[in-house]
């Protein structure tokens, strides 16, 4: 569309001036129309962050993990258990699927420690070495003692320690609680 | 500083220039409201993309899927029904707008030389558009997408030679499904918009070279672009902007019950910018040469003659032809649109299947909301599993030759015999009782009251008839001559002041043994009425008789496979339990025995579909606040 290729009925000519106030009507009118369908388009993605009714991750309350205290060994390694749970994502529910992994330990006393086996840092699964006994994420290398102690400065926090109750019958129930990964301390999701 | 800065951007970019060559065009004979068309159709492709992108971050195509994000976005994100609607009215606008664009630039000649290129361009643009408006219909994945999307999926498969393997294709396989979703959903909001702006872009390319057609340069000075033709057409964008948001706040996007494709949809259209080709095919002088000529081979001569509209101007005489020609067409668009809406509106038949669909995809919101949320498998299976949504269609589909509900067969339809002859349509009479109130106070009332006129239905079959003509009917259900009908049929004393409160509460007492939640009961009165049940204790010539001496079980807990010695056993009548065992076998020794003329349901209705109609007749099913026209 360069000018060489113009009509010659395009030649320049001298558009009759009009006022400020048209321009600023047309400017304004034009803007208005273009930006409208952007605003409510952009609210309707901010959805996540302002629908009302939407509460915070409710307390799960304690879940039941499906084993008993004598089951974990007895010299303190820990072991793996998935937490089952009903989920809701978006418009479906899943009856009972799992949610999430935790790490128990039987300790001496009897109790059992429990961790969120998601790493603080930045989210990935944190796993057990034998080798090393410690906790240690096969993503940015942070590492833990068995106690959930950070042992290097990758991650900000230790391992997120979760409340759990043993009834009368050994029976391990768990609080399951996801907290942001990158922070110094535990903020609940 | 600003001034500078811009002057640096110029040197790199000569962004002036080309913002000049935009807003100082030239506009022979002034600014014109006539011109504003092409602005408005950018303008509304412009808030498709917009809208359309936003959409496109919470929907999901598969079929398990699509209509339960597009419901999420529908009804629980924020301001998705408003977002969803302004895309929903904007797209059918268009089409409108587009439509409008044609016949202006035909009527004021701008498609003839040297614009012809521009005027295919221009023709290329609808075909994308209406594929836009086809493939996006489907999306919602909701009965009424799906059944007029699979016509338009069948017309393709009927061109010739590579139909069927173009059908595959599209669908991504012998019929709907996921592929069929992810298929569309990529044609609607991949390749279509690219090939449309790509289009556009030359389309206005095209426009700007040639310049505006003017309808008259001499009528007033000369302007530029900017601001006079800026002004009309923002305007013009701001009143599409406008009706596009009252529409979508005030008649909203609709979205019917999910796909079924085992489910009867007979409300299906098309969207309306396509019901004149809808109507077109249902003319069997038509259709009768094939579904591909009426809607495939006919349409694309029309397209064929309006592609060469530029060539047909250069004859003499062209251009006032072509003008008739659009005019005929648009004519005839208009003339097939009104008749196939008039004939709708006068068909009570699509009108209940209006109301259905309407019932239907309020119901499956309704269910989708409720705390269970949608399984895994989709909101079908909630549809499925409803009684208040099954039961309308297994009671016409199985009951309604003989039985009615509230008058019609169940799903709002009246049940109508045509005569081979005459071709006159009468109502069929009914031969059994009317259930649309079954297990009510005034269902129990008539029962007990006036069992004579409750079920008079009987005395119009066959069966009745013949035992009439016989003299047999003694050994048969009937309504005026039995034992409950003469008991019934004392009404001077039933009906009498003494006998007032016993009625009341024995009425109560029935009602309470059908156990359904539904109906306000008084306990004491039910006491009450389970005494006169009985022992009897009424008064005056019904004195000592009670609902016992015959039904012996009245009262008790229901049994299978009682006999009830002659009598039907009423123990829990109008339960779910009681029903199912009815209508399973009514012929059994403990209902109506060799009497019975009913047919015996068992093995003919699953048990899905027995356990489905009878919670919807007990109206045993999650609450409904979608008004149930059906049911009154």
């Amino acid at each position: 569309m360069s000018p060489h290729h113009r009509t010659p009925d395009d030649d320049e000519f001298d558009p009759p001036r009009r006022s400020f106030f048209v321009h600023l009507l047309t400017a304004t009118i034009s803007v208005l129309v273009g930006v409208v369908p952007l605003i409510f388009g952009g609210l309707f993605f901010l959805d996540p962050l302002v629908r009302s009714g939407r509460k915070k991750r409710d307390a799960t309350g304690f879940l039941r993990l499906g084993i008993t205290v004598d089951s974990l060994p007895a010299d303190g390694t820990p072991m793996k258990l998935k937490v089952v749970a009903d989920k809701v994502d978006a418009w479906n529910f899943y009856p009972n699927v799992p949610i999430g992994n935790v790490w128990l330990r039987r300790m001496e006393s009897g109790e059992v420690l429990a961790f969120n086996a998601t790493c603080p840092h930045l989210g990935c699964a944190v796993g057990y070495r034998d080798s090393e006994h410690d906790f240690y994420c096969p993503c940015h290398t942070s590492a833990f003692d068995v106690d959930g102690n950070r042992t290097n400065d990758i991650p900000p926090r230790d391992m997120d320690i979760l409340e759990t109750d043993i009834d009368d019958d050994g029976r391990i129930a768990i609080e399951f609680i996801a907290y942001r990964t990158g922070e110094s301390t535990k903020i609940p999701l | 500083m600003i001034p500078d800065l811009l002057d640096w951007l110029d040197h790199r970019t000569g962004y002036k220039e080309v913002l000049s060559d935009a807003l100082y065009e030239r506009v022979p004979g002034g600014a014109r409201w006539r011109y504003i068309w092409g602005s408005t159709l950018v303008f509304t492709f412009f808030v498709q993309v917009i809208t359309g992108f936003f959409l496109w971050a919470a929907y999901c195509p598969s079929a398990q899927t699509a209509w339960e994000s597009v419901y999420f976005i529908q009804e629980v994100m924020f301001l998705g029904w408003l977002v969803r609607g302004i895309h929903h009215y904007a797209a059918q606008l268009m089409i409108v707008l587009m439509g409008v664009h044609l016949i202006q630039v035909v009527v004021d000649g701008a498609y003839r030389a040297p614009r012809e290129i521009n005027f295919w361009l221009g023709l290329i643009l609808m075909q994308i558009v209406l594929g836009l408006s086809l493939t996006g219909y489907l999306l919602p994945w909701d009965q009424k997408g799906y059944y007029a999307t699979q016509v338009a999926t069948n017309i393709v498969g009927s061109a010739p030679v590579v139909g069927p393997q173009v059908q595959q294709l599209v669908q991504g396989g012998t019929s709907y499904g996921h592929h069929t979703l992810t298929r569309f959903f990529a044609l609607h909001a991949g390749l279509l918009p690219v090939l449309l702006v790509g289009f556009l872009v030359l389309h206005v390319a095209f426009f700007r070279r040639h310049g505006l057609t003017a309808r008259d340069p001499e009528r007033a000075p000369d302007v530029s672009f900017w601001p006079d033709q800026v002004l009309r057409e923002a305007v013009a964008c701001l009143v599409v902007l406008a009706v596009v948001l009252l529409l979508a706040i005030f008649a909203g996007a609709d979205l019917s019950a999910p796909a079924d494709p085992t489910e009867d949809y007979a409300a299906a259209r098309p969207e309306w910018y396509f019901l004149s080709i809808f109507r077109f095919l249902k003319f069997e002088a038509i259709e009768q040469f094939g579904v591909a000529f009426g809607a495939i081979y006919i349409p694309g001569i029309i397209m064929g003659i309006i592609t060469l509209f530029p060539l047909i101007a250069l004859m003499s005489g062209g251009h006032r032809f072509n003008v008739i020609f659009m005019s005929v067409l648009a004519v005839a668009i208009a003339g097939l649109t009104v008749l196939s809406l008039y004939e709708d509106s006068n068909n009570p038949d699509h009108q209940a299947a209006l109301t259905e669909a309407d019932r239907d995809g309020h119901r499956a919101r309704e269910l989708a909301a409720g705390p269970e949320k949608i399984p895994i498998g989709g909101a079908v299976q909630l549809m499925r599993a409803d009684p208040f949504t099954r039961g309308p269609r297994i009671f016409a589909e199985q009951c309604a030759s003989c039985h009615r509900y509230n008058g019609h067969n169940g799903r709002g339809s009246l049940v109508t015999l045509k005569d081979r002859e005459t071709e006159e349509i009468t109502v069929v009479p009914l031969t059994a009782a009317d259930l649309g109130n079954f297990g009510s106070k005034d269902w129990m009332r008539a029962v007990v009251c006036d069992y004579q006129e409750h079920f008079k239905a009987w005395r119009n079959t066959q069966w009745f008839k013949n035992a009439e003509a016989d003299g047999d009917t003694d050994e048969i259900l009937n309504p005026e001559a039995s034992e409950m009908a003469d008991w019934s049929g004392d009404q001077q004393s039933l009906l009498s002041e003494e006998n007032s409160d016993n009625l009341n509460a024995l009425i109560e007492f029935l009602v309470s043994e059908t156990g359904r939640s539904d109906m306000q009961l008084d306990s004491e009165l039910v006491a009450t009425g389970r005494k006169v049940a009985t022992t009897g204790s009424w008064l005056g010539a019904l004195e000592g008789t009670a609902c016992t001496d015959c039904h012996a079980s009245l009262g008790d807990e229901y049994e299978e496979g009682r006999d009830g010695d002659g009598y039907p056993d009423i123990a829990k009548y109008g339960s779910a339990m009681w029903l199912k065992s009815f209508i399973s076998n009514p012929g059994s020794p403990q209902h109506y025995g060799d009497k019975n003329q009913m047919p015996t349901f068992e093995g003919r209705l699953s048990e899905d579909d027995l356990e489905l109609l009878v919670r919807w007749m007990v109206k045993d099913y999650p609450p409904n606040e979608v008004e149930d026209k059906q049911g009154s």
